[in-house]
């Protein structure tokens, strides 16, 4: 059975990269993946890096690549504002990986409570995310 | 006097060089576009992170007391981040943000303070080397087209510096985009972030209105996940790293807009030479006829 449909909007800093009526959204918040339908209740929520899913209809599904960053949901409009969200053919697994080593060497080098350790605790988790993204497609 | 074929060398190297120069205004007008589109392009984002800001500023009651908010009780250590280009060719472009970043690092040495380095493009880096004032970290590579990506790490590296207690203050110095053909050197304070700064410019009433869009949605219902002070806790370095994006991003614009505006000078008076030149060229052409007439006249009394 076909969804009612509401506007979804991807904005990063380099642009709007998505601004279509989909059936359903489907991304992950701090606190666990979260799907948003039409017609959800307001929320504000933070967002965590892993695979953003548009369900424009069952079948047709977009999927992104997507960065921390934050959603609001209010007045059947979702807003998704992003550092980064790219199609999976626009990764490229060798630049990934070496951002993933980096990051691990860096969390390898701070020291405990620091903010440097928490830096590249959430690089790590965001390379991480992607390069399994990249890999899979 | 320079003979006809010095005189046409030099016309051809001129005019090789104005060929470039003429190349390269071209190559900058069209990345300068491109550079303005992009500043456009981050407005909506800026604009909407500020909005959400102030939502969750207004349901938490107060802005949570974070570490890049707060200002160090004593200021002994100011990094100042240099932001210009790759490479030359730009007119005062590079030089000009120098210039302004080392007369602040000598009123620091004034006021006793200890001045960090650090820079972005691998001229201000390289010029700060050869007077001595090796940057702490150089972020090079990404001047013609800066990602969010590279200000994030820059953004990271300066939060990490002031969380850690490596410096106590955080100064930029870029160029301002105004147009064109005006660039303005710009000093702004990064941190310790002024906590109005981060939601400024956004009207609470424009708000009410965006959060409670549907009217059976009262700002009350909505639902936070994480709570509001944690998601401000996240926005805070978030503004951060848009304040360095923005940056980067006029810069950018600034240095084609320069190296537009000095080409075409470099092509214009490449045009002026050339015209020079030419009419030397046929100055000593006509001397040279001149010079065969007489000869041949001399020639013809001699025989005669």
């Amino acid at each position: 059975m076909a969804h009612a449909k509401f506007q979804v909007e991807i904005v990063t800093p380099e642009g709007e990269v998505f601004n279509e009526e989909v059936e359903m959204v489907s991304t992950r918040t701090s606190l666990g993946v979260i799907g948003i339908l039409a017609n959800h209740a307001p929320v504000l929520a933070r967002l965590e890096p892993t695979e953003l899913r548009l369900y424009r209809s069952e079948t047709e599904i977009v999927r992104l690549a997507q960065s921390e960053g934050y959603l609001r949901v209010g007045g059947n409009h979702a807003m998704l504002l992003v550092e980064d969200a790219r199609r999976p053919d626009q990764l490229d697994v060798a630049t990934l990986r070496e951002r993933l080593a980096d990051a691990e060497r860096e969390l390898h080098d701070a020291g405990e409570d620091t903010e440097r350790r928490r830096v590249a605790t959430q690089d790590q988790k965001r390379w991480r995310t992607f390069l399994r993204i990249a890999e899979a497609q | 006097m320079a003979s006809q074929r010095d005189v046409r060398n030099r016309i051809a190297s001129v005019k090789n060089i104005q060929t470039i120069t003429r190349a390269m205004e071209m190559v900058a007008a069209a990345r300068l576009r491109r550079a303005e589109q992009r500043i456009e392009a981050l407005r909506p984002y800026a604009h909407s992170l500020r909005k959400l800001a102030r939502q969750a500023a207004e349901a938490a009651g107060s802005v949570p007391s974070l570490p890049i908010l707060t200002p160090h009780e004593s200021v002994a250590r100011v990094g100042v981040l240099v932001v210009a280009g790759d490479r030359g060719l730009a007119g005062a472009f590079n030089s000009q943000i120098v210039r302004a970043a080392v007369a602040a690092s000598r009123e620091h040495d004034a006021e006793g303070l200890q001045t960090l380095f650090f820079a972005s493009g691998r001229r201000p880096a390289s010029s700060l080397a050869f007077r001595g004032l090796e940057p702490v970290t150089s972020f090079t590579g990404f001047s013609d087209r800066p990602s969010f990506a590279d200000a994030r790490d820059i953004a990271d590296r300066l939060m990490t510096a002031y969380v850690d207690g490596e410096v106590d203050r955080v100064d930029i110095f870029y160029n301002g985009y105004i147009s064109p053909i005006s660039q303005v050197v710009r000093r702004e304070r990064l941190l310790p972030v002024h906590e109005a700064a981060v939601i400024a410019g956004v009207e609470p009433s424009t708000l009410v209105e965006q959060t409670t869009g549907e009217p059976e949605g009262p700002r009350a219902l909505v639902e936070y996940e994480p709570g509001p002070t944690e998601i401000l806790a996240q926005l805070v370095p978030d503004y951060v790293e848009i304040s360095i994006f923005r940056a980067l991003l006029e810069s950018t614009a600034s240095e084609h807009g320069a190296r537009m505006t000095a080409m075409r000078n470099a092509s214009e008076n490449a045009g002026t030479l050339i015209e020079d030149l030419t009419l030397e060229m046929n100055r000593a052409r006509q001397a040279a006829i001149t010079q065969e007439i007489m000869e041949v006249v001399a020639g013809a009394e001699g025989v005669s």
